[in-house]
């Protein structure tokens, strides 16, 4: 029972923080290596607006969700636009631009563990026996309804369709008239305001600390190649696979095999079906 | 400026360029030295710099060579071949962890350990990457990346060689001078060995590889192959790196796998002009010394070669080397058009 | 838009060739005013056990200087501090780069002595070679508590004689004060299950597996291997769920990472039934701590190594040094570095007026005799392996400390000589 609820805990964790990385992908073909740094950025944004301002809770979230959702936006705009097309430049530039802000972050004396986010709900029950803290049972919620709106979104509005016939043919869609540096903008936009929805969610849990964005960068990773670059059906199937595996080594073999999970999970994943768990993608186009 | 009517800048090969791109370069010393001259001034501008440095600074020009070898290797991997490998700290773990256990648990000299620690380590990279070579561009970037990640991990949790706290007490290098010149020497050597590997036959192959690999597969060659003598030609450079670190300070351990050896060697590539390989060198020369300087700012000076990287690569993509070659060899006028 | 960006990037390479160029020239412009002992400290100021030893021994330095200097044989000189990020406890980061700081330090710095780091174990030994290379004394203030540090000065006294350890290490620690303190605590409140967590550094792991070994055979009842976490975990619910299931008493946690709040907050969230024990515990040593966890982490006991670094009455120098930080930063000492780091610079001075010399080898010798009452009690080293000598009672080492969080306050509960207050079982436990 343990192994089921934290384990089921632990794969939402993974979806939330991969769900923005496999949206950007998917869409524009963009690697966002940023993923993490934005992650953190929102962490310590809502943190300033809090414990800085006193900005009520809130409005502090949607305005630090903004402002991510900026700065991706910006990224896009100001950096992408120029090298799209060439994927070695747009890793180098993303994960630059990433490794500017975190430690940034770090010389600007983000460190120690005195940063932490309010839990939105404090306290907790006993499942089946088993004591979860109330923020767990917030990120199963969030995490699933993130998902379902996703897919509504995707499947329902203009701009969502917008951005799947981009991710699917991005010739015919601009025959169509879909422009693709705008969906590329929103795409990086929502992308950066779901890994801050992810931080806002996780965050409360721990602290927030410069080096988490490293981390969570290299889950979302693992996340989204596991199960197929570009599909976040994929990314979500994969992150329940990485996190119940993850929970399971933890509790049978040692819990310092938490992370070379998922690395291994990566290297083999890639090495013996590049496209992923669940992506459908051609043989040829596997040779990105 | 009477001329009226729209202009537009146009540039054409100086003359003494275009002499001695043929057999009459050899027809009198301008042309010599027109193609000498950089090259010499390279090399002994390499050569100078540790008479001319002193103290602390000899020991950064020692830590560069090594940035530098691991550069030159990116660069090789990336722009000949198209395999942006982000995993050059996987080369200098391997090497030096391979030439640390060869002098600290047997006993084994340096200069064998580290023949050892180079053929030795350059082939079990190559072994290990072998299976990721069908992939490209983000594919094998990431995987290469992880690598390393995963190697550090994996010695911590099972706590062998030393696990977290390394190997101490290796057999160091003599002298800093023979340090010095020890790892310059090789850095040119390679630099100057790769560029003329890239020229001959196989370099050609190489190229193919990075732009048409179908057409190289319909020669009746095999991609995988040619890929992985190039990786093994880049892991011998970077278990080299590796390898004279670990005995240029008596010690080896898990952070030979830092990203710092996989991160800097990418900037210093996009700094110094992909694909030229000594642009990559000189770009390292110039990165390594600098974040040094900037040392006293803590990790501002990381936040400052992200941002140079991030503006060479939107505004300035040739790099460094390829604009003053352009300079060097071509003459721009305005003609009106 | 493309020439303004090459102008840019232009103007910024510019200056930075001329920066290049003009550094030598600005080295060779400044001279020095008047000749000072240079202590160069090779710190990861970036973390809690960088910036607190930096801080204690900027304050020492100041101290020493305000109070006239060093006698060195018939001239009085003062101490100078240059501090170097060395980034060496950053994941991620070559130890090479720590240990190009001390020889930045040694040949640009012209340090007479290396002080405080480098900090993370792997660092220090490989630094080790450097220091005998260039026949430098260096005093280790904080973070490296491998006992291999020591035994490499006892196996090679010749080679690493100029490397003392003024902190703590982790085999005392476990045999001199935790154990002890253990068995205390299941003296008292008739405890006797105890599990174990510890983070992947060699000193943990060993200090982890000592401590498991030697009160299983105390009759404790000792679950499971210890339990190793990577550097960095975010997420211990399934330690903790299995402590629960398995009924632990106690959690002993040894673990030098910023993380170890969440834990606590874990911990407390889903109220599980045991004592967390931090023999090291990054987090729950800093004052800060009450506020970072909502003051979840009350009834944490945590282990600052030395005296000094949680109010206490040691000595008649321990609440002194206290407020004299207090007054300096305007914050509590924080790590278990800081009253270690602080000493030093004061060992240091008496060492060299024993002397009556800087030279090394001299210092060495000087070194070697100190005795002193310092702030965490009687300082000596000893001469073999240049440990400072521990003990349970300040009149004869240097003692550790154990606190508890009660009620937003550190008290100090062991060792008994120098308690402030009683250990304490949070309520869900009785």
């Amino acid at each position: 029972m343990d192994l089921a609820i934290y384990g089921l805990i632990n794969s939402l964790q993974l979806a939330l923080i991969a769900i923005g990385f496999a949206l950007v992908y998917g869409v524009s073909r963009l690697p966002n290596f940023a993923h993490g740094a934005l992650y953190i950025l929102t962490g310590f944004a809502a943190w300033s607006f809090l414990s800085g301002m006193g900005i009520p809770y809130l409005p502090a979230i949607i305005l630090s969700l903004a402002i991510t959702a900026g700065i991706g936006a910006a990224i896009y705009q100001v950096v992408l636009i120029r090298v799209r097309g060439m994927p070695v430049s747009e890793i180098i530039a993303t994960y630059a631009i990433g490794l500017a802000a975190l430690e940034f972050l770090r010389w600007a004396g983000f460190r120690g563990m005195t940063y932490t986010l309010p839990a939105f709900i404090e306290g907790s029950v006993t499942i089946a026996g088993v004591p979860v803290d109330l923020q767990r049972i917030c990120i199963i919620g969030i995490g699933a309804g993130l998902v379902l709106i996703l897919t509504l979104f995707t499947h329902h509005t203009r701009v969502g369709l917008a951005l799947r016939a981009i991710a699917q043919d991005e010739r015919a869609a601009l025959m169509l008239g879909i422009d693709s540096d705008f969906t590329a903008t929103i795409a990086m936009a929502l992308g950066s305001a779901l890994a801050g929805l992810a931080a806002l969610v996780i965050l409360p849990l721990g602290n927030i600390t410069v080096k988490a964005g490293y981390d969570v960068l290299i889950f979302a990773i693992a996340v989204c190649v596991c199960g197929g670059l570009g599909s976040w059906v994929g990314a979500v199937l994969a992150a329940f696979i990485i996190g119940y595996a993850q929970i399971i080594t933890v509790s049978y073999i040692a819990p310092h095999f938490h992370l070379v999970v998922a690395l291994l999970a990566i290297i083999f994943i890639l090495i013996f079906k590049p496209s992923g768990l669940f992506a459908r993608q051609k043989e040829l186009e596997e040779r990105v | 400026m009477a001329e009226e009517g729209p202009r537009r800048r146009e540039r054409l090969a100086r003359g003494v360029k275009v002499r001695s791109d043929t057999i009459y370069a050899v027809s009198s010393w301008k042309e010599m030295m027109f193609l000498l001259g950089p090259r010499l001034a390279l090399i002994f501008g390499l050569l100078i710099l540790p008479i001319a440095l002193s103290g602390y600074w000899q020991s950064v020009v020692c830590i560069t060579g090594v940035y530098a070898l691991l550069t030159l290797g990116f660069d090789f991997l990336a722009n000949f071949l198209g395999l942006v490998c982000l995993g050059g700290a996987l080369f200098t773990g391997v090497g030096g962890y391979i030439s640390g256990i060869l002098n600290s648990y047997y006993g084994v000299p340096i200069p064998v350990s580290m023949l050892i620690a180079t053929v030795g380590g350059a082939l079990i990279c190559t072994i290990l990457i072998l299976p990721c070579l069908p992939l490209r561009g983000v594919y094998f970037a990431i995987v290469t990346f992880i690598y390393p990640l995963a190697a550090e991990r994996l010695i911590a949790s099972f706590d062998i060689w030393g696990g977290t706290d390394g190997i101490v007490g290796l057999s160091m290098l003599p002298n800093i001078w023979f340090n010095q010149y020890l790892i310059l020497g090789v850095a040119l050597g390679c630099c100057f060995g790769l560029r003329r590997l890239v020229n001959e036959d196989i370099g050609l192959v190489f190229r193919g590889v990075k732009d048409n690999d179908q057409a190289i597969r319909a020669s009746g060659m095999s991609i995988t192959w040619y890929k992985a003598q190039a990786v093994f030609i880049a892991a011998l450079m970077g278990c080299f790196a590796g390898a004279y670190l670990a005995h240029r300070y008596g010690w080896t351990g898990m952070s030979l796998f830092a990203i710092d050896f996989s991160i800097l060697p990418l900037a210093a590539t996009v700094v110094g002009g992909a694909g030229t390989l000594a642009g990559p060198l000189l770009g390292s020369f110039i990165l390594v010394p600098i974040s040094e300087v900037l040392r006293a700012f803590g990790t501002l000076r990381i936040v400052f070669y992200a941002i140079v990287m991030v503006l060479f690569i939107v505004f300035w993509t040739e790099g460094l080397l390829n604009y003053f070659r352009r300079k060097y060899e071509e003459f721009e006028h305005w003609v009106r058009v | 838009m493309k020439r303004r960006g090459k102008l840019l990037i232009g103007g910024v390479v510019i200056c930075l060739i001329l920066g290049l160029v003009a550094l030598p020239l600005m080295g060779v412009g400044c001279k020095k005013v008047e000749k000072a002992i240079v202590i160069g400290c090779p710190l990861s100021t970036a973390f809690l056990y960088g910036w607190d030893a930096e801080k204690a021994i900027t304050l020492a330095v100041e101290e020493i200087n305000a109070a006239g200097g060093v006698k060195v044989g018939k001239k009085k000189l003062p101490f100078k501090v240059e501090v170097m990020d060395t980034r060496d406890l950053e994941p991620g980061v070559p130890v090479s780069e720590a240990l190009l700081v001390v020889e930045k330090l040694i040949l640009e710095k012209k340090a007479d002595f290396i002080m405080g780091g480098p900090v993370r174990s792997e660092a220090a030994l490989a630094a080790m070679d450097l220091l005998s290379k260039h026949k430098k004394v260096s005093i280790l203030t904080t973070g490296a508590l491998t006992p291999k540090y020591h035994a490499r000065v006892a196996e090679e006294y010749d080679k690493f004689k100029y490397c003392f350890r003024i902190s703590g290490e982790a085999k005392w620690m476990v045999g001199g004060e935790i154990i002890p303190c253990l068995l205390k605590i299941g003296e008292k409140h008739d405890l006797n299950s105890l599990f174990i967590m510890v983070q992947d550094v060699a000193h943990a792991r060993a200090g982890g597996g000592i401590i498991a070994k030697i009160m299983a055979k105390k009759g404790w009842n000792v679950i499971g291997k210890p339990e190793i976490y990577p550097t960095g975990t975010t997420d211990f619910s399934m330690g903790l769920l299995k402590a629960r299931d398995e009924k632990a008493q106690v959690i002993l946690i040894w673990m030098d990472m910023p993380e170890t709040s969440i834990l606590l907050k874990q911990w407390y969230d889903m109220k599980v039934p045991a004592l967390p024990f931090g023999s090291i515990i990054a987090a729950a040593e800093q004052p800060g701590f009450w506020k970072a966890t909502e003051g979840k982490g009350e009834y944490c006991l945590a282990n600052v190594v030395n005296a000094g670094n949680a109010p206490c009455e040691a000595t008649p120098w321990t609440m002194k040094f206290f407020e004299a930080y207090k007054e300096r930063w305007g914050i509590e000492p924080e790590g278990y570095g800081t009253s270690s780091s602080y000493m030093a610079p004061y060992v240091l001075k008496d060492a060299i007026e024993r002397a009556g010399s800087l030279d090394s080898d001299k210092v060495v010798a000087a070194l070697e005799k100190t005795d002193l009452m310092g702030v965490y009690g009687r300082i000596r080293f000893d001469p073999k392996s240049h440990q400072v000598i521990p003990s349970i009672d300040p009149e004869k080492g240097a003692v550790g400390t154990i606190f508890q969080w009660q009620a937003g306050k550190r008290v100090v509960v062991f060792p008994p000589k120098i308690a402030a207050g009683e250990i304490k079982l949070p309520p869900w436990m009785k």
